[in-house]
């Protein structure tokens, strides 16, 4: 019962965040400067074509007025018009939403498979030197800046070695396991470079954490007990010591599938990031609207996901 | 220009005729028999904005789009139009008529015919809606009518002797039975099923990564029928640096887009690359926003025009790839309509500290600037060229005692405080082709017409304009038109600073027999080019 | 683009006690700073980021600001010019220096800016249990948020200058803040000697300067560096993406510049050293903050 409630309450939560994230963007979008009305209509327009135009976009209403009819069409999936290109935003960016999910899903696996790992080496010979280069270099791959790792890692790995392709998801006209072949081969230096900025914060979160836990009365017994030290760490430290590290994969999803513009640029990796950016640049409102609307659906899923995975690990949580 | 076009034109002269060069060997038609599918695969650095020929203006637009809407007639290097799609052309002796005649061979990709129907379809619908800049550009269209299949009669306003090349030109044709009624033409998205009269077909699209188009099998423009190889594949790089990589692992193999120079120099020294030049039709300037305080005044323009430093701006912002226009707005590649009397403005910041004295300004705070004289520049923060001589302008202009501020912006933002704010003091861009001074004048020129950002209004300069544009013959013309050219210099409406040369990059080791056309926006790319492109092995 | 700091989470979960365990004879204080002063890594890391501060103080001693134009047009690294020349021919090593300045200026004000609203936040949801909910609500819907896609959005419509980067990027920083503030400071207003400051009548605003505030002070010496370092790499990538102050230099815009006239491959020094320098401040403002939160701690002091 007390679960249900935790869920139902997180449920709640979610919903208004992805509220929260629609309304602060409609309203950042249209209050900022930059004329949306420049965008579909131009001065050399009849004032009958001006006025279709912008009846077609449903610029011609009050902001409160397009707001709430905003809402109405989200609420059945209906993201609208792009001004640019007249096609469905749905359309633009579906195709693109699917290599964002796998670009940064990727990545995030990858990373918390190589974290903990690596935050229980830390965690185990803290202040010794093994320690140190994994914490040094965990905060070294963090500080790199994107683009000039990937065009380094794209010159080097890619032009000279020949090891990888440049830039792009996917080679073209393969099917069936070619074609995955070809995606994941396309997929390992963004996806690298993605796991190398964030790899730093899962390693370093289990380190402390880890510490502390090790240094616990139950971690005592169970070595008063004649537990093995290796069974200590990875049974009866680890499951406490991961509780914060689930909360960090939550807090790090936002800044993962938005923060590949970087990534997504060099690589030429085709996610939706980038075609925000692109967006912004041509004050396609209704575009970025609906990417932002996607970014912050993808989030919350995210997010309720390790909220529940949090729920069944923490018995705090299920004790309400 | 009003010209005489014999019917003795052969296929073969109406092929060669919009040929600017063939690069490589003219290799015998090696169209080989192979199973695999010959594919080229061209880089870009964005995606196909909008598929509607009518509506999309992004480089990427037109690169796509022009594989498929057939333009009328074809460029040739020094601006004038060839024959292409249209085989003949003329005015009525009253000049208030036009015709013309297309080729009576060409389909649509579903295999309708293309006809004058279309034309008709298209100019009516540009004019009706008003569709982007073409509309401007043929002010004096009336109605057209297809008298025959092969055979359009227009009525014009007025006799206008730029209206068959612009709408030649500057229009690309789209099927009337694939688009919508006239009035839901500009909104129409375009963004599947498409039809082409072009050399390839639109088949697949994965946004942000891919356009692939397959050869239409008749494609009676070139010589073998159809295109020699048999896809075309557009790659999306959003960075150039990327994009050269790939060319030079072999994952591209052209780059359709102008390269920046030191991008350029490199490639250069690949074995497997060559780097083809193709001239500029158009030119890089900078506008005074006329509306405003102090640039309303002839004196701080002229004073402007002193402060710049054009021989930096091409020998080192261009690093040599740009030739100056004389300051006048007509380029030197114009050779029938330049100036020889032109002569650029001189570089020389103690003149504009004069001009500007003489205007009334004054320093006396003695901080070595003029005092309440602080000008922003606006530029497109992206384009690389035009962001290091915005600088170069700053500096030199502060030699002069001029306080520049630069504004580099997003490219629409920029183009919306351009062309619908007016919201700059001084703007510099590009325009990309400006073939036909009597019709770019016009369109750059008159009061409240659609690329006269900087809203010159000059009843002297419009009567010259007038006078260009009714003449009907070219002698007749290029009086007016170069006294135009002259009042622009003297009043400093429009300070032109080069004409580039625009390099491109493509592997030679496997392709060769492309067509390089003037501009950018045709480069290696035009249709003509891929159609004839053929595979070395 | 950056990550959720690392060290902040786990100075979210060490001990609340460190500047509470004041043993005879050294101030909490000063033990930090003896226990600092023996890590090496801290030390040296302390050390570049103050010779970063001397740079960016100094550079108008150190290099001219780098405008105007050269006919040496993207040289190698050579005597006249250490660190190479740019496209328009410009000393790189001067842009690298000038570009300290502001990098520096935009991740410390942004930072400050940001920890202001964000200690304000996080004190008051602590000790106004009322406000708690709301908070704590707001901090976590903006953190769910795209963070960098927003800072281009507003960057883009606002328009580019120093300024606009600064208030977007603590726009989008504080809610860490808060979050880390927030948890510290709960844990304050829950002892003993806040609640007696409260019964004998203490004004809420006395509490919470007078007793919070300096519990949670640690915390916030940590909170502004790492908001920082992630405000410098915040600002190369804004720079990167053509949203950066077209009249100042920073490490983001030098890299733009080489992005943009495609030197990025082919003059490796255009790329290399503000590359390095971004690495050389973020590595450092973190090991600082992992040295300063161990000499904190008493459990791992005490090794």
């Amino acid at each position: 019962m007390h679960l249900t409630g935790y869920f139902l309450q997180r449920l709640l939560r979610g919903l208004v965040t992805f509220w929260f994230a629609v309304t602060v963007t409609f309203f950042l979008v249209r209050l900022l400067p930059g004329d949306p009305v420049s965008a579909v209509a131009s001065p050399s327009m009849t004032e009958e074509i001006r006025q279709r135009q912008l009846e077609v976009y449903g610029l011609d209403r009050p902001l409160l007025a397009q707001y709430f009819a905003y809402l109405g069409q989200l609420v059945q999936g209906n993201l609208g018009i792009s001004f640019l290109s007249s096609q469905p935003v749905s359309k633009i960016l579906m195709e693109r939403l699917p290599w964002t999910l796998l670009l940064t899903g990727t990545a995030l696996v990858v990373t918390v498979l190589l974290g903990i790992p690596l935050g229980v080496l830390a965690a185990t010979r803290a202040r010794g030197w093994v320690d140190q280069i994994v914490q040094v270099s965990g905060v070294i791959g963090q500080s790199l800046f994107v683009p000039s790792i990937g065009i380094f890692l794209l010159y080097t790995l890619g032009l000279l070695a020949g090891w990888f392709p440049i830039g792009g998801a996917v080679k073209s006209d393969l099917t069936g396991f070619a074609r995955i072949a070809s995606i994941a081969h396309h997929l390992v230096l963004p996806c690298l470079t993605l796991v190398m900025a964030q790899l730093a914060g899962y390693v370093l979160t289990l380190r402390a954490t880890l510490i502390e836990a090790l240094g616990e009365e139950y971690c005592d017994l169970a070595r008063a007990k004649g537990t093995p030290e290796s069974k200590v760490i990875w049974k009866h430290a680890l499951r406490n010591a991961l509780l914060p590290t689930t909360t960090l994969i939550g807090l790090q999803i936002g800044f993962l599938v938005g923060g590949a513009v970087l990534t997504e640029t060099i690589y030429a990796y085709p996610g939706v990031g980038r075609a925000i950016f692109e967006a912004v640049g041509q004050l396609d409102f209704p575009v970025l609207q609906g990417a932002f609307v996607l970014l912050a659906a993808t989030v919350v899923i995210a997010n309720l996901v390790t909220d529940m995975a949090y729920g069944l690990l923490d018995p705090r949580v299920r004790a309400g | 220009m009003i010209r005489k076009i014999t019917n003795a034109l052969t296929r073969r002269a109406v092929l060669m005729g919009g040929v600017v060069m063939a690069i490589g060997m003219a290799g015998i038609g090696a169209v080989s028999a192979q199973d695999a599918a010959t594919r080229i695969v061209i880089g870009t650095t964005a995606d196909v904005v909008n598929y509607n020929p009518l509506v999309g203006n992004s480089r990427s637009d037109t690169w796509v789009t022009n594989l498929m809407y057939p333009r009328l007639m074809q460029m040739t290097p020094a601006g004038s139009k060839d024959p292409y799609v249209a085989l003949d052309w003329g005015y009525s002796e009253d000049g208030l008529s036009a015709w013309m005649e297309i080729r009576d061979d060409m389909t649509w990709s579903d295999g309708t015919p293309f006809t004058a129907d279309d034309i008709v379809f298209t100019i009516t619908a540009v004019t009706t809606e008003k569709i982007g800049v073409t509309a401007g550009l043929i002010p004096s269209f009336v109605s057209a009518t297809a008298v025959s299949p092969t055979r359009v009669e227009f009525v014009l306003s007025r006799p206008d002797s730029t209206f068959l090349t612009n709408f030649g030109f500057w229009m690309p044709i789209v099927p009337k039975h694939a688009f919508p009624e006239i009035g839901s033409v500009g909104t129409f998205a375009n963004d599947s099923n498409w039809v082409s009269a072009g050399p390839f077909l639109l088949t697949e699209v994965e946004r942000g990564q891919r356009y692939l188009l397959k050869a239409v099998e008749n494609y009676p423009l070139v010589e073998t029928g159809r295109a020699n190889i048999d896809e075309v594949e557009f790659r999306v790089f959003p960075d150039v640096n990327a994009q050269a990589l790939a060319l030079r692992a072999g994952d591209l193999d052209i780059i359709a887009n102008a390269l920046p120079a030191p991008i350029a120099r490199t490639l250069q020294g690949q074995p497997n690359i060559t780097v083809a030049q193709a001239p500029s039709l158009g030119w890089a300037h900078m506008l005074y926003n006329l509306q405003r305080a102090p640039l309303d005044n002839v004196l701080v323009r002229r004073a402007l025009a002193h402060a710049v430093d054009y021989d930096a701006i091409r020998g080192i912002a261009m690093q040599g790839l740009a030739e100056s226009t004389n300051s006048s707005v007509i380029s030197p590649v114009l050779s029938y309509w330049a100036d020889p009397e032109a002569k650029e403005y001189a570089f020389d910041p103690e003149l504009s500290k004069q001009l500007l004295t003489e205007a009334g300004y004054t320093d006396a705070d003695g901080d070595g600037f003029f005092d309440n004289l602080s000008l922003s520049l606006l530029y497109e923060q992206s384009a690389a060229d035009i962001a290091n001589w915005a600088q170069i302008v700053k500096d030199s202009s502060a030699q002069a005692g001029i306080r520049i501020e630069l504004v580099g912006l997003e490219r629409n933002t920029y183009l919306a405080r351009a062309r619908e704010q007016k919201d700059f003091d001084i703007y510099a861009g590009t325009w990309a082709v400006m073939e036909e001074p009597a019709a770019y004048l016009g369109l750059a020129f008159r009061t409240g017409a659609f690329i006269n950002y900087a809203s010159v209004s000059d009843p002297q300069l419009e009567a010259y304009i007038n006078e260009a544009q009714a003449a009907t013959s070219p002698e007749a013309a290029r009086v007016p038109v170069q006294a135009a050219a002259k009042l622009i210099q003297d009043q400093v409406y429009d300070n032109v600073l080069y004409y580039q040369t625009f390099q491109f990059a493509y592997n030679s080791e496997r392709w060769e027999n492309f067509v390089i056309q003037p501009s950018d926006l045709l480069s290696l790319v035009n249709p003509l080019s891929l159609a004839s492109v053929t595979s070395k092995n | 683009m950056t990550p959720a700091a690392p060290v902040a989470a786990s100075a979210g979960t060490t001990p609340a006690a460190g500047g509470l365990l004041a043993p005879a004879d050294l101030t909490p204080g000063r033990r930090t700073w003896r226990a600092f002063s023996r890590n090496p890594l801290g030390m040296i890391s302390l050390a570049i980021i103050l010779v970063m501060a001397v740079v960016a103080i100094a550079a108008p001693l150190l290099a001219k600001f780098p405008s105007g134009y050269g006919r040496d047009i993207l040289m190698p690294p050579s005597a006249a010019h250490p660190f190479g020349t740019d496209d328009l021919g410009r000393d790189v090593l001067a842009q690298v220096i000038w570009g300290t300045r502001i990098s520096m200026i935009i991740a410390f004000a942004a930072s400050f800016l940001a920890i202001l609203i964000g200690v304000a936040l996080g004190v008051l949801a602590a000790y106004a249990k009322r406000l708690d909910g709301i908070v704590s609500t707001l901090v976590d819907v903006s953190l769910a948020l795209p963070v960098l896609p927003l800072m281009i959005l507003v960057a883009a419509l606002i328009g580019p200058s120093v300024t606009t980067l600064v208030v977007v990027i603590a726009l989008f920083s504080w809610p860490e803040v808060t979050r880390i503030v927030r948890s510290q400071a709960l844990s304050v207003t829950r002892l003993p000697y806040v609640d007696a400051a409260r019964t004998i009548g203490g004004s809420h605003f006395w509490i919470m300067t007078r007793h919070i505030l300096p519990a949670v002070a640690p915390i916030i010496v940590v909170s502004v560096v790492l908001t920082a370092s992630r405000a410098v790499l915040s600002e190369a990538g804004l720079s990167f993406l053509g949203l950066g102050d077209p009249e100042s230099w920073s490490w983001g815009k030098i890299l733009y510049n080489a992005q943009r006239s495609g030197a990025l491959t082919i003059a490796w020094w255009c790329t290399l050293f503000p590359s390095i320098a971004i690495l050389l401040l973020v590595v450092s403002a973190t090991l600082v903050s992992i040295a300063y939160n161990d000499a904190r701690n008493p459990k791992t002091r005490e090794n």
